[in-house]
């Protein structure tokens, strides 16, 4: 049991991340010595090696929680029934809005990549043509493998040099920002535009990519946009939507368009909304439902509009969704009974391939952080990925040996003749040689022998590696395709084989709808979401009837993946060490109270208190806190006080900004009264401590904070569990929550990090350590 | 009463040149098909005159039935439109004629065309709304009558054959005739053909070394109407057939000769991320996080507790 408990203690900790290091022989060698000082370095910082088990100060809470000071029930009485009714209005046109710009830039993404990647294929194709013939197709292979890398280093540059949190597919961002973290730039102006013009780069530059995840955080930044009426970064106020220029707010237009950004990149808006409600919004109502599934819809049809002037049929609303499926509706693919248990079978299939994924995707990623965090080294491994891509995908097609005629309907869009006979093209081309979108699309609709099983197997384990080989790197990129072209792929091959097995099976055995299942199979087994995904899919497909098996599917791979490793997206928020709060509280918790939980002792402030006491304790570097409890006067400064509200750093910076001190107010009778409004000009970006300049005079003036206090802010007991905390934390979006003693006297705080920091792991109840990042 | 015995009559009088024509399509030989259509012009005043007698050794099989067609005369279609029936049944059975022997190798559009605009020729003139000799619409009495809508039937089938082999991107409207593209091709490809004949004999490398021009330039023609869609089926067949020849039949498509090359390449490419990874390892500085230790209450009890209940 010792053995255990050691785990368990914060001065073993570095022993058991040496241990579990990854196989870096570095770590253990530059651990060791700390090791048996351990004791001695108490109170220094120390220093070790990333890894998951870390919580980073970087990322702070929203202020979900409504500040209810004495402005704000001003402003409240002031304002008149016709008033709220507007504020009503006005949202609904913000998620009206919300819907059409995503789609909007759905649809731009969509044609500016079907240009740009329609040239370069359209030129590699004749270059391999020309080659073929004359000999030198090596070149041809540099060609390609070069335009690649060129658009990739583009991408990549644009991603590391400017703006990193636009790496990925920005689908962890968004589900931590709606967990109530906030991520620093995640929903600004110049992530938007730099993940817009990474996500082209990486699709056309060939990487193992989908444009799909990316549309969901454009979506939310759109939202986080237009829904405050100005722009920062440009430094235009349209003075228009101030009443929602605040976080409880803006968190609820954030949700609507990450749903549209779902809606927009599936064609699926039931689904978006599903998303937002199982990856975010943990705060949820009928009315901003309604609203949010307003915004999806109108995204949706906002694209297929565009699309349709696009692709010369104007008016024609019929065509949704980035990824188009197309349609599952003759009766070839219909499925029957007794096809549910192969079904399940493959979703196993897709939850163990799934975790291979993460696994290896985890490893990779720690390396990644350890490793390769340099900029330039991010950028040159994205060009190498790229170039390997294009070499591993130009090999096989090279010595594959799978001929197909070509079909009267041409649903190959570049097809590849090599060394295939006149009328004929190379089918692994099909798989390899085309955007990723196109290639799912004829692995879900191509006739039945299009694909011979080795093509198969040979794609789906070289796109498995270069799939999981390019998420993570530092271009702005979506796993959803890549995920489903594996899925597809070797759905179809258990398709084929399952019909060769069975000597007339070629009727019921389609391999289209095997390769759907195996599609749902695969992503369900990476990312794990489970209602929204299905309904995503359903939906994607066009065909309700699918529900059912798509259902069982990804219900499996989650459960078989959750046995070995969690989603990709999990994996992730846990290496960027950002304090999430889950569901629940770990199961084992309930004996673990607020007193133990709660840091302390806690920065109280008086109810008035001198500027210059304030200003050192904002400018105190080593505690970056944010929340302070005032406190009635107490002469000791030891004693604890008795608790009568709680102030936020962002309040007390814009009350030095406006001297907003008792002596000037006596002075000067005629300045004007501080409002809620100055408080929602400064936000969201407050200015830091260091430039608000405080004189030597004004340090000795007074500050009365009860005007702008929350005089009511949420309390517990110091003997209440930490599950009971933790629910109160998650359900209310609190920031801060004071612990009390019996008498209301202030001893400590919970923060959100205070909570997350706790978690399961193998060795019971563990504890994440804090770590500057 | 009158609408129904006027197409039940109507049925009947069809229902035999349908399995005239149908017999022939099935099973019967051209020839035997050549000597029934000479019956027809005998025979169908019989159906469509408004007399009762019937030959019966002709018709064994209509001999019961003999009693249901004796409608009155003002419910029979009239003179005019049983000609223009009588037409369209000849027109159709040449059609048919001319396209089975034309299946294979598919010759469906440049064969046929003429006896195709013939038959849509007198389709038109039935399905027209201008009124012929007694103000009769053949429209309505031939076309909509009856649930069945046989002449429609027959037309819309050989219409859709005709749409689907493309017949239109290789056969000018007005007057019928070939297009230029078709006959240009045609000739080009005749001379590709020629070509591989003469040198069939002989080595096949030398057949694919003398024939790669004409067959090059044939193969470009195709792929230029392919891109202006100006084919039909016949084309694509004949190119078809051609490319299987030059490709499995004379073995002159491309050889994989560029193994090596290739291979050195991809590996090289292969090669450097092992460097790049192994190099970021050896020479990167490793991040490291500076860990923070937060302000706690009786932080040592409280891990005592975390011990105490544990164990």
């Amino acid at each position: 049991m010792a053995n255990i408990t050691k785990k368990v203690s914060w001065s073993s900790r570095a022993d058991e991340s040496g241990a579990a290091g990854e196989g870096t022989p570095l770590l253990n060698g530059s651990e060791q010595p700390k090791l048996s000082r351990q004791d001695s370095l108490r109170g220094r910082p120390k220093e070790i090696p990333h890894n998951e088990k870390l919580l980073s100060l970087k990322y702070e809470s929203l202020d979900y929680d409504n500040i209810e000071n004495q402005l704000f029930l001003e402003e409240e009485r002031r304002m008149s029934y016709m008033g709220f009714r507007c504020l009503e209005i006005s949202r609904w046109v913000v998620c009206g809005l919300i819907g059409f710009l995503t789609g909007l830039i759905a649809c731009m993404i969509d044609i500016v990549v079907e240009e740009l990647a329609g040239i370069k294929y359209q030129v590699v194709k004749e270059n391999i043509e020309k080659f073929t013939e004359v000999g030198g197709l090596s070149i041809s292979l540099i060609l390609w493998a070069v335009l690649n890398s060129v658009f990739v280093m583009l991408g990549a540059i644009i991603v590391a040099f400017f703006e990193p949190i636009a790496a990925g597919s920005g689908i962890p961002q968004i589900k931590c920002y709606l967990n109530g973290v906030k991520i620093p730039r995640v929903v600004r102006l110049k992530t938007l535009l730099v993940k817009v013009f990474g996500v082209i780069c990486s699709v056309v530059g060939g990487l193992a990519v989908g444009k799909e995840g990316p549309m969901i955080h454009s979506g939310a930044v759109v939202a986080a946009g237009v829904s405050q009426g100005r722009s920062t970064s440009l430094k235009r106020d349209f003075k228009i939507f101030e009443y929602f220029r605040r976080d409880t707010e803006k968190r609820d237009f954030v949700s609507a368009g990450a749903a549209a950004g779902v809606s927009a990149a599936f064609g699926a808006p039931v689904g978006g909304v599903l998303f937002s409600l199982e990856e975010g919004a943990s705060f949820w109502n009928q009315m901003l439902t309604w609203r949010i599934f307003f915004a999806s819809m109108i995204s949706t049809f906002t694209l297929n509009f565009f699309l349709s002037i696009y692709h010369n049929n104007p008016g024609d609303l019929s065509n949704p969704g980035l990824i188009n499926f197309g349609r599952f509706e003759n009766e070839r693919v219909a499925y029957n009974l007794y096809e549910i248990p192969l079904f399940i079978a493959m979703g196993a299939i897709g939850g163990l391939l799934g975790a291979l994924f993460n696994v290896l995707n985890y490893w990779l990623t720690i390396f990644r952080i350890r490793y390769v965090h340099r900029p330039c080294l991010q950028v040159m491994e994205a060009m190498l990925v790229a170039a390997v891509t294009a070499t591993v995908s130009f090999t096989m097609i090279y010595f594959s040996n799978d001929c197909q005629p070509l079909g009267p309907e041409h649903t190959e869009e570049y097809p590849l003749q090599l060394f295939c006979a006149d009328g004929e093209y190379n089918s692994m081309a099909t798989a390899f040689f085309n955007t990723p979108e196109r290639s799912v699309r004829s692995l879900f609709h191509n006739q039945p022998g299009t694909y011979n099983p080795l093509t198969l197997g040979l794609f789906t384990l070289t796109y498995f590696f270069l799939a999981c080989w390019t998420y993570g790197l530092a271009v702005s990129a979506g796993v959803f395709i890549p995920s489903l072209l594996i899925g597809a792929a070797w759905g179809r091959l258990c398709g084929i084989l399952l019909a060769s097995i069975t000597s007339n099976g070629s009727i019921w055995a389609d391999p289209g709808k095997y390769a759907l299942i195996g599609a749902a199979a695969q992503l369900g087994g990476i990312v794990r979401m489970t209602l929204s995904l299905t309904v995503i899919m359903v939906e994607a497909t066009g065909n309700v009837t699918y529900g059912l098996p798509i259902m069982l599917v990804l219900m499996t791979a989650k459960i078989v993946g959750d046995y070995f490793v969690e989603g990709l997206y999990d994996i992730h928020i846990k290496l960027q060490s950002v304090p999430f709060l889950h569901w629940e509280a770990p199961a084992t918790s309930h004996w673990l109270t607020a007193r133990e939980v709660m840091s302390s002792p806690v920065t109280c402030l008086n109810r008035i208190e001198k500027v210059g006491t304030i200003v050192d304790v904002l400018s105190n570097t080593s505690t970056n806190h944010n929340g302070f409890p005032v406190v009635a006067q107490v002469a000791g400064s030891d004693e604890p006080a008795k608790l009568c509200g709680l102030i936020l750093r962002s309040q007390l910076i814009v009350l030095l900004k406006h001297k907003v001190f008792v002596e000037l107010a006596r002075s000067r009778l005629t300045q004007r009264k501080l409002q809620l409004k100055d408080f929602r000009d400064a936000y969201p970006r407050f200015p830091p401590i260091q430039s608000i300049h405080v004189s030597q005079d004004e340090r000795e003036c007074m500050m009365d904070l009860t005007e702008f206090m929350n005089a009511t802010p949420y309390t517990v007991p110091q003997e209440t569990s930490l599950p009971r905390v933790f629910k109160l934390f998650r359900a209310l979006g609190l920031r801060h929550l004071v612990v009390v003693d019996d008498e209301n006297r202030v001893v400590g705080l919970v923060t959100r990090k205070d909570l997350a920091r706790y978690h399961l792991g193998k060795h019971g109840l563990e504890e994440l350590q804090l770590a500057q990042t | 009463m009158s609408l129904y015995k006027n197409s039940a009559f109507f049925v009947l009088s069809l229902i035999y040149i349908y399995a005239l024509v149908s017999s022939d399509g099935a099973n019967i030989t051209i020839s035997y098909a050549a000597d029934k259509l000479k019956v027809i012009p005998t025979l169908s005043p019989a159906v469509v005159v408004p007399s009762p007698v019937f030959n019966p050794t002709v018709l064994d099989s209509f001999v019961s039935l003999n009693l249901l067609s004796t409608f009155p005369e003002d419910q029979e279609i009239s003179e005019y439109c049983s000609e223009l029936l009588h037409i369209f049944g000849q027109r159709y059975v040449a059609y048919v004629n001319c396209l089975v022997p034309a299946a294979r190798p598919v010759k469906v559009c440049l064969n046929c065309f003429s006896t195709y605009d013939s038959l849509i020729v007198t389709y038109n003139n039935i399905s027209s709304d201008k009124m012929g000799p007694g103000n009769v619409s053949c429209r309505d009495s031939l076309l909509r009558s009856d649930r069945l809508m046989l002449v429609y039937l027959l037309y819309s089938n050989v219409d859709s054959l005709w749409t689907k082999s493309n017949c239109d991107h290789c056969i000018n409207k007005d007057p019928p005739s070939l297009t230029n593209d078709t006959v240009y091709f045609m000739s080009t490809l005749n001379q590709t053909l020629t070509c591989f004949e003469k040198h069939q004999q002989g080595n096949q490398t030398e057949l694919c070394k003398s024939c790669k021009t004409i067959y090059r330039s044939v193969n470009e023609l195709y792929g230029r109407m392919e891109k202006n869609q100006t084919m039909c089926i016949d084309i694509e067949d004949a190119m078809n057939i051609t490319r299987k020849l030059w490709s499995k039949t004379y073995n002159c498509s491309f050889p994989r000769e560029e193994t090596v090359p290739v291979i050195a390449v991809s590996s090289f490419m292969l090669f450097l991320p092992i460097i790049f990874y192994l190099s970021s390892f050896l020479h990167s500085e490793q991040k490291k996080r500076k860990l923070i230790h937060p302000k706690r209450a009786k932080s040592y009890a409280s891990l005592m507790n975390i011990q105490d209940k544990m164990s």
